[in-house]
C-alpha cells in the first residue's frame, strides 16, 4: 500500500515511467505473438517435412509426373508408401500481393494416407472422407468459419471468381465433417478425395492442352518411409529415389527442416530485438524513476534504518517498489497487445490474414520479463538506498 | 543499573586534511527513567554525542553501555535490532512519512521490530491518545500542524516501549507555545512510560524541565548539574 501511494505522490512522473515500460511490454507482446504464430506454422511444416519426401518434376520443368512415377518409386528400398499430391487454389483470380497467411486451398486426401502422416487430423464435427468419397469435402476451422458452413451444407468449389471465364467449372461439395482447430495450415485447407481432386486437375488445366493431358498425371507425389523413420533415413531414401527413378526429383527432408527452422530464427530474432527495446526503453526510465525516488527520500530511509529497518529490508523495500512499476508497465502493455492482436486479427479473418497467436508462453514471458525488468532496474538504486549512512540521510535537506 | 552509561567515548572524523574531534573522551552515566537535556554551542558534539547513543555513529574509541550491555561495536543489523527494540528517536524535523497516515506512521517502528508485538494497533492508539491525537489517525502528516507532527512523532519514539528516548532539538521547529506543550508532553510520557529521555536542545525553556543538565563545549563534558524543580 505505501508502494503505491509513493507511486501515486508523483503521478506524471509515476505515468511516464510505467508508460516507458507499456511500451516496451506491447512491442514485446505483439512481436511475439507475430512470432508465435508463425513458429506454429514453421513447426507444422518441419514436423510435416520431417515424415516424408516431396517429390516432383525434375528443376526447370512443369509440375506435372505421371502417375505410373508411383510405382517405380515404391521400389526404391526403404520407402513404406508413396500417394498423388494435388491442391489448388480456393478463390482462383484472387489478387495476392504479400501474403503472411496461408491461402484457402484445396487439397487431396487418401486416408490410407493418415498412418504415414506425423500430422494426425481430429474431426470436430461431422466425418472424415473415405476411399470411395465422391462429392464430399472435409473442411479446416479456418474455412469453414469463413464460408459459414455446416456439416450437410454444400460449397461449391473451387470459388467462381466475379469475373469467371465462360468455361470457368466449379463443383458442389458437401460437408460432411469438420476439422479441430490446428493453429496451422490444415485450418486453410478444404480436403477432397484424390478421384475428385483429379476431376478438379482436368478443370484446371489450360483448354488447349486439355485433350493432351490426362488424369494419369499429378502435380507431385508424397513418399514415406515406415511410420519412425529418421530424417537422415529418408535423406538417404530421397537420395536413392534420385539414383533410380529417372525423370523425378526428390527433396532431401533435412533441406526443407532447415529451411523452415532458419525461417524460425529469423522470427525470433525479430521477438529478441523487441525485448530488448523493451529493455532499454523501460529499464532506463526505471532506473531514472527509482534513483530520483531514492534521492527525494533520503531522509525516510534514514527514518527507517534508525527505527531499526535492517539493509536487506530496505533494499527489499526499494527493489518491491521497482518491480511493482515493472508489473504495471507490463501488466498494462500486455492486456493492450493482446487487445491490439485480437482486433487484427478479427479483422483479418475474412481475408484469412490471421497473424497473431498469444500463447500462454507469451504471457509468461511477456510478465517474467515485465518484473525482471524492474527488479534489474531497480537493483543500483535499491543499493544505493540500502547503503545508505542513516545520520547522513537523516541530515539531508529536501 | 544506570540506562545509559558512557566509557571515554571518543569521535573523530576527518574533513578534508583536518580531523574534528566532536566528541573527546565523555565519561557520564544516564539513570533509568531520567529526563536530561544536553545544551551546548553550535559544534560542542551535543549531536555526535546523541548519535552514538543512538547507534547511529560508531565511537573512534570508548564504550556505549544501554541497560548495561556493550552495544557501541556491534554490526549494523544488530545496532538496527538495539535500535528497534530500545530506542526511540524525535527530532527537530519531525521526519514523518508523507505516504502514510497518522497510525502507520506511529507504528512504522514495528514493521521492523523483530518481536513483533500482537498488541502494536492498541498500543499506538492509546498514545494517539496520549498525545491528544486520536481523532486524527487517519490524517496525513501534511494535514497536521507542526506541533501535531511532532506529537505524531512522539508517539512513534515510544511504540516499541523503548528504554530510551533520543530528541535532537524536538522543539527547535515549532513556535513558543507549542515548544512548552511538547515539553509538557514529554516530560508527562517520562513519568507515566518510565523512560529516559535524552534531549539534545538550544531551548533553554526545555532544559530547565528536565531533571538533569549536561552541558558540553569541544566535544568535552563541562557541566553536569541536577535541577531542582518546586514541588
Amino acid at each position: 500500500m505505501e508502494i503505491l501511494r509513493n507511486l501515486a505522490r508523483r503521478k506524471l512522473r509515476s505515468t511516464l515511467t510505467i508508460l516507458g515500460i507499456v511500451i516496451g511490454i506491447f512491442a514485446l507482446t505483439t512481436m511475439g505473438a507475430m512470432s508465435e504464430h508463425f513458429n506454429v506454422l514453421f513447426n507444422f511444416a518441419e514436423e510435416w517435412y520431417s515424415s516424408s519426401i516431396p517429390v516432383g518434376s525434375p528443376d526447370g520443368q512443369a509440375p506435372l509426373l505421371p502417375l505410373s512415377k508411383i510405382g517405380e518409386i515404391q521400389k526404391v528400398d526403404g520407402v513404406a508408401a508413396a500417394f498423388p499430391g494435388y491442391s489448388f487454389g480456393m478463390k482462383p483470380g484472387e489478387v495476392t500481393t504479400v501474403s503472411f497467411g496461408i491461402p484457402d486451398t484445396i487439397v487431396a486426401y487418401d486416408p490410407r494416407e493418415a498412418p504415414y502422416q506425423a500430422f494426425k487430423r481430429s474431426i470436430a464435427q461431422g466425418k472424415d472422407l473415405t476411399a470411395t468419397s465422391r462429392g464430399e469435402v472435409v473442411l479446416g476451422t479456418s474455412v469453414a468459419n469463413e464460408f459459414k458452413k455446416r456439416v450437410g451444407d454444400r460449397i461449391d468449389m473451387p470459388v467462381r471468381p466475379r469475373d469467371a471465364r465462360p468455361n470457368f467449372v466449379n463443383h458442389s461439395f458437401t460437408v460432411v465433417g469438420i476439422l479441430n482447430s490446428a493453429g496451422t495450415a490444415p485450418d486453410s485447407f478444404a480436403y477432397i478425395s484424390v478421384a475428385d481432386a483429379q476431376m478438379l486437375f482436368k478443370d484446371v488445366l489450360p483448354v488447349t492442352v486439355r485433350g493432351s493431358i490426362d488424369t494419369t498425371m499429378t502435380e507431385g507425389i508424397t513418399v514415406y518411409g515406415k511410420p519412425g523413420t529418421s530424417v537422415a533415413d529418408l535423406d538417404h531414401i530421397a537420395d536413392q529415389i534420385n539414383q533410380q527413378v529417372p525423370e523425378v526429383k526428390a527433396i532431401r527432408p533435412s533441406d526443407l527442416v532447415r529451411s523452415y527452422r532458419s525461417g524460425g530464427a529469423t522470427f525470433t530474432a525479430i521477438t529478441t530485438a523487441a525485448a530488448v527495446l523493451a529493455l532499454v526503453i523501460g529499464g532506463l526510465s526505471v532506473v531514472n524513476t527509482m534513483i530520483m525516488a531514492v534521492i527525494e527520500r533520503y531522509r525516510e530511509i534514514g527514518l527507517k534504518k534508525a527505527v531499526g529497518a535492517h539493509t536487506v529490508r530496505v533494499l527489499r523495500e526499494y527493489l518491491m517498489e521497482a518491480t511493482l512499476i515493472g508489473f504495471l508497465g507490463g501488466a498494462i502493455g500486455y492486456v493492450l497487445g493482446v487487445l491490439l492482436t485480437n482486433l487484427l486479427n478479427v479483422a483479418g479473418r475474412s481475408s484469412n490474414l490471421e497473424l497473431f497467436l498469444v500463447t500462454p508462453k507469451l504471457t509468461a514471458i511477456a510478465l517474467a520479463f515485465a518484473l525482471a525488468l524492474g527488479a534489474v532496474a531497480g537493483l543500483i538504486p535499491a543499493f544505493r538506498a540500502a547503503r545508505l549512512d542513516p545520520v547522513l540521510a537523516l541530515r539531508t535537506t529536501n | 543499573m544506570a540506562s545509559i552509561e558512557l566509557v571515554d567515548l571518543t569521535k573523530h572524523y576527518r574533513q578534508g586534511k583536518t580531523v574534528v574531534r566532536a566528541v573527546e573522551g565523555v565519561s557520564l552515566e544516564i539513570g533509568a527513567g531520567e529526563f536530561v537535556s544536553v545544551v551546548g554551542r553550535s559544534g560542542s558534539g551535543k549531536t555526535t554525542m546523541l548519535d552514538l547513543i543512538g547507534l547511529l555513529l560508531r565511537p573512534t574509541s570508548g564504550t556505549v553501555l544501554i541497560d548495561g550491555q556493550d552495544v557501541g561495536r556491534l554490526g549494523d543489523d544488530r545496532r538496527a535490532d538495539v535500535r528497534s527494540q530500545r530506542i526511540g528517536f524525535i527530532f527537530q524535523e519531525f521526519n514523518l512519512l508523507p505516504a502514510l497516515n497518522v497510525v502507520e506512521n506511529v507504528m512504522l517502528p514495528l514493521r521492523y521490530a523483530k518481536a513483533r508485538t500482537k498488541d502494536g494497533r492498541t498500543r499506538t492508539l492509546e498514545l494517539l491518545e496520549s498525545v491528544g491525537l486520536e481523532d486524527r489517525a487517519r490524517h496525513r502528516p501534511d494535514e497536521l500542524s507542526g506541533g501535531q507532527q511532532q506529537r505524531v512523532a512522539i508517539a512513534r519514539a515510544l511504540v516499541n516501549r523503548p528504554t530510551v528516548v533520543l530528541g535532537d532539538e524536538p522543539t527547535g521547529s515549532v513556535d513558543t507555545q507549542t515548544s512548552k506543550e511538547l515539553v509538557g508532553l514529554m516530560r508527562w510520557l517520562n513519568r507515566e512510560e518510565g523512560v529516559t529521555f535524552v534531549i539534545v536542545t538550544h531551548d533553554l525553556e526545555l532544559a530547565g524541565h528536565a531533571d538533569r543538565v549536561i552541558r558540553l563545549s569541544d566535544g568535552r563534558v563541562v557541566g553536569d548539574e541536577p535541577i531542582r524543580h518546586a514541588a
